[in-house]
């Protein structure tokens, strides 16, 4: 019994990604749980990974970067060749 | 009529052009790859212009043909990608047993995880660490993380496996929380 449930923290990792996209089977989700319950790095891993999913769509709002003044007079260079 | 459009060319540079360079820079990690895709966007949009029938903001729109060009560079980057299931050294988080090793086990990293984090400084080194993947691991991350797109969506669009796909969020995953540890949270 004890090994049927007993997974390795390399596979948790592995199955904490399927487990986010609702591809697990029940099985693994018995076995994730059981694991995640007494392994404090694995429940870390899984915090964390919630954390970088949560912040990384931000990314695009929170960084400095702007087109040079080059670029945005080739683009409009650029959409009047095309008329 | 020649005025006006380029007066409008001239508005939508100067109002929507930096905010898809930042759109675009975050998921493709190559300011000149970005500049040429802000640029093919202006360019597909201004051809259309006359399709475009306001359902959507204009604004709105210029983001739906740029998420299409950049998902169209991931297809030709997956493409041209032949190799690339173990290129890396992920396996090295875990010992021989399958276990965090003592250095690579994650550590607390003292924060609130369900909280959105405002700091300029925590995107500047997600986005070092992110260029550090390897480059599939990273059009995988990127699709997934930032466009929201269904693993499906990916497989088809980077030509690869589900079981290639779930190795590669895996390693991109692992990849990226122990750059971070190492780079940003201070423990």
């Amino acid at each position: 019994m004890k090994k049927l449930f007993n997974i390795t923290c390399k596979h948790t990792t592995y199955l904490i990604s399927k487990k986010e996209d609702r591809k697990i089977r029940l099985i693994d989700r018995l076995k994730l749980q059981m694991h995640l319950g007494i392994c404090s790095a694995c429940k870390l891993f899984e915090n964390q990974s919630w954390f970088i999913k949560l912040n990384a769509k931000q990314s695009h709002e929170h960084i400095t970067a702007s087109l040079s003044s080059e670029a945005k007079e080739k683009i409009e260079i650029a959409l009047k060749n095309a008329q | 009529m020649e005025t006006k459009n380029k007066l409008q060319a001239t508005d939508w540079v100067n109002n929507y052009s930096d905010a898809l360079y930042k759109y675009t820079v975050v998921r493709v990690s190559d300011t000149g790859i970005a500049e040429d895709i802000v640029q093919e966007t202006f360019l597909s949009a201004w051809r259309n212009k006359d399709n475009f029938k306001g359902e959507a903001s204009e604004k709105n729109w210029l983001y739906t043909i740029c998420k299409n060009k950049i998902i169209d560079y991931y297809r030709k980057k997956g493409s041209s990608i032949i190799s690339y299931a173990n290129e890396d050294a992920s396996d090295n988080f875990f010992d021989d047993a399958e276990h965090w090793t003592k250095n690579d086990s994650p550590k607390e990293w003292g924060i609130n995880y369900q909280q959105q984090v405002e700091k300029k400084e925590f995107y500047t080194i997600l986005e070092k660490c992110k260029g550090k993947l390897q480059q599939m691991q990273q059009s995988v991350f990127v699709m997934k993380y930032l466009e929201d797109l269904e693993t499906e969506e990916i497989c088809k669009v980077l030509g690869i496996t589900s079981s290639n796909y779930w190795v590669l969020i895996h390693r991109a995953k692992l990849g990226l929380r122990t750059c971070l540890e190492k780079n940003w949270v201070n423990i």
